[in-house]
């Protein structure tokens, strides 16, 4: 265990419910494999890779919704996919949180004269991380999780705080 | 549901309260119509995607099933249809390349070549001989990069995901030599009008080699992992099956064409950029099913590193751009140009009327073709091979909506 | 590989088709056949002489007075590429060669959606890329794309 290394062996550690919590999802941020377009291969194929291997933070695909915490929308959203991806959204347990992922999904990207393309997934859901890119490496889905990562831990200090 | 032919009379209720029926569903539950003496079943409509892991992007595929038979599919597109088609008309023709990458975005260089090969065709551009080499070149080491991710994700379809981290650690690799000479993992933007934007940086032909060098026995891991394996086998043999005929009335292209038996490839048929130089064999298969074609890509793939080897055996010297004005206006007229993409022959048919602006510009994609006959392919088979016989066609949705 | 221009002709006048404007461009041999008739020239050239077995692409250009339908044909063992355009009218309607041609199904579908058309006995004639919400035929000169005060976002 790693915490027998921090602490000592056999000791124990009082932490409040919602902090042990809240480390448990941010170590265990699972994302639901729903590939849209081109960032697919960098953000999801790629990402599950032997050379990046997000599987060490924590971060794993699921098939289902039901099972995931993560959303990563990697690709345009056309006007026919927005009901699907709000309807993905609303299946996924909370806390949930939503990565966009690419230009496409942050402001329409290269597409965004076309009539038919959404100008970015946040008219859709609410988005947390934006990841600019076309398509972004796989490194900067890394440092996305590692901002998710902090945002969720700030969010436990926030509440903590209001206490 | 408020079938009347489910009651015993329209007004009776399904189970009588207070009477207990044997052997029929609980009360709520639908009852066996009368005069039906076994366990009558219905048809059910499946939705397949467009979130489905197997559906490799956001294809949705109706499906009428007969317990675990398919009766009948019906695939509907368009959830990635962003306009590609229409927004080259608002690019300049140098600009069109960007939209172009993202339509087959696993395989940017082939997209891109058979764009420039229109502009060149029409405005009758000499392409230097290091381009075509160049072309080539990264032609056939993209065309691996598809075809390993095409191993891994059937390999998943199948049920082996060990399959998929092995050829992740090729597509790695090669993906660092098509950046190191283009500038970016995927959009390339390479192939322009009139040759390439760069010449190979130094280094790059010894990395390469100790690629070589290794990649044959990672091809044998993927013949014990897929091709030999006991599981795999049974799993896509006669499974899917497309005969001859309905694939080029279909207007497949490809492997899934070739695997059928049909010797059509257009590196073959009309040789563009160094092809006409270079010494390889197309592979065919004989049975037209999910085995052969997977079969016929793994081929490929061996066929491609021939044609590296040979390509980086004699490297030619010289310009690697022709003298083209900075803004293209080709003449008004219209062309046809096909490349065998990884996927099949793509085309691209371009009108132009005299402006720096594509008049229209029609993208023939593979994939659109060779999906279209998902609806015939399907039917009949069992809902586990849909899967199998799906990821067998290498799709790729960026340029079946475009 | 282009087919002779005598061969053409031959070809469609077998159709009955009028055989008067066989032209050879930078793109190949191109005739120009009567959109109504769509269905019975193909279904000559595909069991006739031309032997024309894959119907590589199918699609349509807004000339600007009308939708040009352009059909690209090929003759797989001889090698050989046939283009024919048929003119049709906006909003106007044009026979579907899915019989004789089943890789059309897709293509017409979406031509038909994307330049505002019909195709008359098509089995299946839905949407196939967009959805209600998009009302104009997108692919048409007259449908503009959004312009850049559009795109912008505060």
């Amino acid at each position: 265990m790693a915490l027998d290394r921090i602490f000592g062996e056999n000791s124990m550690v009082f932490i409040r419910s919602e902090q042990l919590f809240d480390a448990a999802r941010r170590n265990s941020l699972w994302y639901v494999s729903f590939g849209i377009a081109c960032c697919a291969i960098e953000g999801l194929m790629s990402a599950g890779g032997p050379r990046f291997d997000y599987d060490r933070f924590g971060i794993f695909h699921r098939g289902s919704p039901r099972q995931a915490d993560v959303m990563i929308v990697a690709g345009t959203v056309n006007k026919k996919m927005a009901h699907v991806v709000r309807k993905l959204y609303d299946q996924m347990p909370e806390p949930k949180w939503v990565i966009a992922m690419g230009a496409c999904a942050c402001t329409g990207g290269p597409f965004r004269e076309y009539p038919n393309v959404v100008l970015g997934v946040d008219q859709v859901v609410p988005v947390d991380i934006y990841v600019p890119g076309c398509p972004p490496r796989p490194e900067s889905m890394q440092y996305a999780f590692m901002q998710l990562q902090e945002k969720i831990s700030r969010r436990t200090e926030e509440r903590l705080a209001a206490r | 549901m408020t079938d009347d032919r489910l009651r015993a009379t329209p007004d009776e209720p399904i189970v009588a309260e207070g009477r207990r029926v044997p052997l029929t569903s609980p009360k709520g539950l639908r009852r066996v119509p009368r005069g039906v003496d076994e366990l009558a079943t219905e048809h059910l409509i499946v939705n397949m995607g467009p979130q489905h892991p197997s559906t490799h992007g956001v294809l949705h595929i109706l499906l009428e099933l007969d317990g675990e038979v398919v009766m009948a599919a019906e695939a509907s597109l368009g959830y990635l249809h962003r306009g590609i088609e229409k927004l080259a008309e608002s690019r300049r023709h140098h600009q069109v390349g960007t939209l172009l990458d993202r339509a087959d975005y696993v395989s940017g260089i082939h997209t891109e070549l058979a764009y420039a090969m229109a502009i060149e065709r029409l405005m009758e551009i000499e392409v230097p001989e290091k381009a075509h080499w160049l072309r080539t070149l990264m032609g056939e080491i993209n065309r691996i990069t598809s075809h390993v991710l095409f191993v891994g994700t059937f390999g998943m379809d199948t049920g082996s995901m060990p399959t998929f981290l092995y050829t992740m650690r090729e597509r790695e690799a090669l993906v660092d030599i098509l950046e190191a000479v283009t500038g970016s993992r995927m959009m390339f933007n390479y192939v322009r009008p009139g040759g390439v934007t760069g010449d190979l940086p130094a280094g790059i032909i010894a990395k390469l080699e100790t690629f070589l060098a290794d990649v044959d026995m990672y091809l044998d891991e993927y013949d014990v992992l897929l091709t030999d394996n006991e599981i795999f086998g049974p799993r896509t043999k006669g499974v899917g099956v497309i005969d001859g005929t309905t694939a080029v009335a279909f207007g497949m292209t490809g492997a899934p064409l070739r695997a059928t038996g049909v010797a059509w490839d257009i590196r073959k048929a009309h040789p563009y950029a160094a092809y006409a130089e270079l010494d390889f064999d197309v592979p065919l298969g004989s049975q037209g099913d999910c085995f052969d074609r997977f079969v016929v890509k793994t081929a490929e793939i061996r066929e491609s590193l021939k044609m590296i080897r040979q390509l980086i055996a004699g490297v030619p010297e010289g310009p690697h751009m022709a003298k083209v004005p900075k803004v293209l206006r080709p003449p008004a007229g219209e062309v046809y140009t096909a490349v065998e993409s990884p996927r099949g022959e793509l085309g691209i048919h371009l009108v132009s009327d005299g402006s720096d602006l594509p008049y229209r510009m029609r993208l023939r994609s593979p994939a659109y073709y060779n999906l279209a006959v998902i609806d015939e392919a399907l039917a009949g088979g069992l809902i586990a091979d849909a899967v199998v016989t799906l990821g067998s066609l290498d799709i790729i949705l960026g340029e079946i909506d475009r | 590989m282009l087919p002779a221009e005598a061969d053409v002709t031959r070809w469609l006048a077998a159709a009955g088709a009028a055989a008067d404007e066989v032209t050879t461009t930078t793109l190949g041999v191109m005739a120009r056949i009567e959109a109504a008739r769509a269905a019975d020239v193909l279904a000559t050239l595909r069991d006739g002489e031309g032997d024309f077995d894959m119907l590589v692409d199918l699609f349509a250009i807004d000339t600007g007075e009308g939708i040009d339908l352009r059909y690209h044909l090929r003759a797989l063992d001889r090698d050989e590429d046939l283009y024919l355009s048929a003119y049709v009218d906006y909003d106007g309607e044009a026979p579907s060669v899915w019989r004789c041609y089943p890789a059309a199904l897709y293509p017409e579908r979406e031509a038909a959606e994307m330049f505002g058309m019909m195709f008359a006995g098509h089995p299946n004639p839905k949407r196939l890329l967009t959805t209600d919400e998009v009302a104009a035929p997108l692919l048409r000169k007259s449908t503009l794309i959004r312009t850049w005060e559009e795109t912008r976002r505060d």
